[in-house]
């Protein structure tokens, strides 16, 4: 299995966060990981790279165990991520922020720069090159954020509402860049509020609520299944009265 | 970098100043100039490129000062032979400090490091190896050249800029390889630099590393120029601030600050301390304090950011 993941539990004193949840990937494909706010997708997300440890279950990743292994070495495996606030090294320039990605598999300077080049080009910043990235407003931000994990030459994405925030149009032309991404032959795994983009990127969905994973499968059959629309009713309803 | 032209006239400036000048406390103020530089640069490593800001590293210079001074006492070395014994005793001390305060962040760690630095001093104050509350002697007449003791601050200021080049363009390689870029990351946030598989402990350790190790060559060329030192002299909190400061003022994490930043406060400090005599510490931590609260209230990165604004917005009016 490419990436396995056993009865995760995160928890936060007396809360968890998640709740035993499973979740499988196979190599090639694009999982979209849907649920409400708070259903614990991020926190998932962080056990899954590394970033939190959990307080129960397992973790494998290219049939290795990195349940309790370190960012730096989920990101030398293959395994790379954006985090859903950005990030950014604000006193570097766009070029830099995405070499510091580049230098983990190429040493040299000249090296590094050529590849992260490359991935600006892949990821339309070129022209942003050499500005500072603090000059860059959300939507530049979420790119950047994506380039410079690309710059790791990962074998797994995961990507933390990468698109929320955008408009349209920016929703349109980061869809096609995801489409690119895994024409890579990069394993996608996305976190993604707005449902239109599961829906047209996603080959399987995967619905959290409150840390537990209560529905899975084709995404047009997870939106339709009542359990997963009363969860997403239920908690636009307290928003509401709120 | 455009700026080289300056550089080089800096450069050229700097080691003329002793033959430009043919008064001994303008000398002395030249050489002093550079063993700050010197001193403040080696800080920069960790406080600057990496972002963190320790005030305890009077430790590794009081090491490489007393290391001089106490193979001389003990051993009748010649002081500067103490230099690798002072980098030798820095690098354990760093190693021993820095696991456990790189787990502390921002404040934390700044906190930490200056209660490290002051246990050393107490220690020393109070070990009579390193002649306790009194200090230590150089040797009162040179026996031989390998003394380094010489009247004129001349050959001083020669040796120091050697030191100064030597550091100043390793920092540019480390600036410009995969440590510099790690460095940065690291300033930037740990979060994110580990998410892109840069090793956070490890590479803050390098930084610390190298920046201990110079620190302690600087604290033992100030005890081979000045021959005496006591445990406030070379351990105090007030030279940890110093090298804080002279960063901060010439633009921390940036190549020339330091240099600019001792270019202007020791200048700055040697004549006050003339005007008022002494040591007069009480003007010190006054002046101190008014480029502090400067330089947090107009230009919290240093000198080296406003010349970076006034340029770059110079550059941009050309069409
Ligand atoms: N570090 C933390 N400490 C305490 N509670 C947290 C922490 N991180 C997240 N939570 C809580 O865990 C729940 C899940 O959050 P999150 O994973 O961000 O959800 P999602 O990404 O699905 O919106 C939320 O109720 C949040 O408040
Ligand atoms: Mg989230």
């Amino acid at each position: 299995m490419f990436l396995e993941a056993r009865g995760i539990i995160k928890a936060f004193g007396a809360f968890r966060a998640v709740d035993g949840a499973d979740l499988d990937v196979t190599q090639g494909e694009i999982v979209g990981l849907i649920g409400p706010n708070g259903a614990g997708k991020s926190t998932f997300f962080n056990c899954l790279a590394g970033d939190a440890e959990p307080t129960a279950g397992t973790i494998r990743f290219l049939d290795r165990d990195v349940t309790n292994a370190t960012p730096e070495v989920h990101a030398r495996l293959g395994m790379a991520r954006t985090f859903q606030v950005p990030v950014t090294f604000e006193d570097m320039t766009v070029v830099e922020n995405v070499m510091v990605g580049a230098f983990l598999r190429h040493h040299h300077r000249a090296g590094a720069m050529r590849k992260a080049e490359e991935v600006l080009e892949f990821t339309g910043l070129s022209h942003l090159a050499g500005s500072p990235a603090r000059s860059l407003g959300t939507p530049g931000r979420k790119r950047l954020e994506i380039a410079r994990a690309l710059a790791t030459e990962p074998r797994l994405l995961l990507l933390d509402e990468a698109l929320a925030g955008l408009t349209p149009a920016e929703v349109r032309l980061a869809i096609e860049l995801v489409r690119r991404i895994k024409g890579l032959g990069i394993t996608i795994v996305i976190v993604e509020h707005i449902m239109e983009v599961i829906l047209s990127l996603a080959e399987r969905a995967v619905v959290f609520h409150q840390g537990k994973v209560i529905a899975q499968g084709a995404p047009r059959a997870v939106v339709d299944d009542p359990a997963v629309i009363a969860a997403y009713l239920g908690h636009h309803m307290k928003r509401v009265r709120m | 970098m455009k700026q080289w032209p300056l550089v080089l006239i800096g450069f050229l400036f700097i080691a003329a100043w002793p033959l430009l000048v043919d008064d001994v406390f303008l000398q002395r103020v030249g050489a002093l100039v550079l063993l700050a530089a010197i001193s403040a640069s080696a800080w920069n490593l960790l406080g600057g490129y990496a972002g963190q800001v320790s005030v305890g590293h009077a430790v590794y210079f009081g090491a490489g000062a007393y290391a001089s001074l106490v193979v001389y006492t003990e051993l009748g070395w010649p002081p500067i032979a103490g230099a690798p014994v002072g980098v030798a005793v820095s690098l354990a001390i760093a190693a021993l400090i820095g696991t456990p305060t790189f787990r502390l962040r921002g404040h934390y760690f700044s906190m930490a490091t200056i209660a490290a630095a002051e246990l050393f001093r107490i220690l020393a104050a109070n070990w009579p190896l390193l002649g306790a509350a009194v200090g230590l002697m150089g040797p009162p007449v040179p026996r031989t050249v390998a003394d380094l003791s010489f009247l004129s601050p001349i050959p001083y200021h020669y040796l120091f800029l050697a030191v100064l080049v030597v550091l100043l363009t390793l920092t540019w390689k480390m600036q410009r390889s995969r440590m510099g870029y790690y460095l940065a990351a690291i300033r930037g946030g740990d979060r994110a630099a580990r998410s892109l598989g840069v090793p956070v402990l490890r590479y803050k350790l390098y930084a610390l590393l190298l920046s201990a190790g110079f620190t302690s060559i600087a604290g033992s060329l100030y005890a081979v120029m000045v021959g005496f030192i006591d445990p406030d002299s070379a351990l105090g909190i007030l030279i940890s601030v110093k090298l804080l400061i002279i960063a901060a003022l010439g633009g921390a994490g940036t190549l020339f600050g330091p240099l600019v930043g001792a270019m202007i406060l020791i200048p700055l400090e040697e004549t006050t301390n003339a005007m008022f005599g002494g040591g007069g510490t009480g003007i010190t931590f006054i002046v101190y304090g008014a480029i502090i609260l400067l330089v947090a209230r107009f230009q919290p990165r240093g000198i080296a950011a406003l010349w970076e604004a006034i340029t770059t917005r110079r550059a941009s009016r050309v069409p």
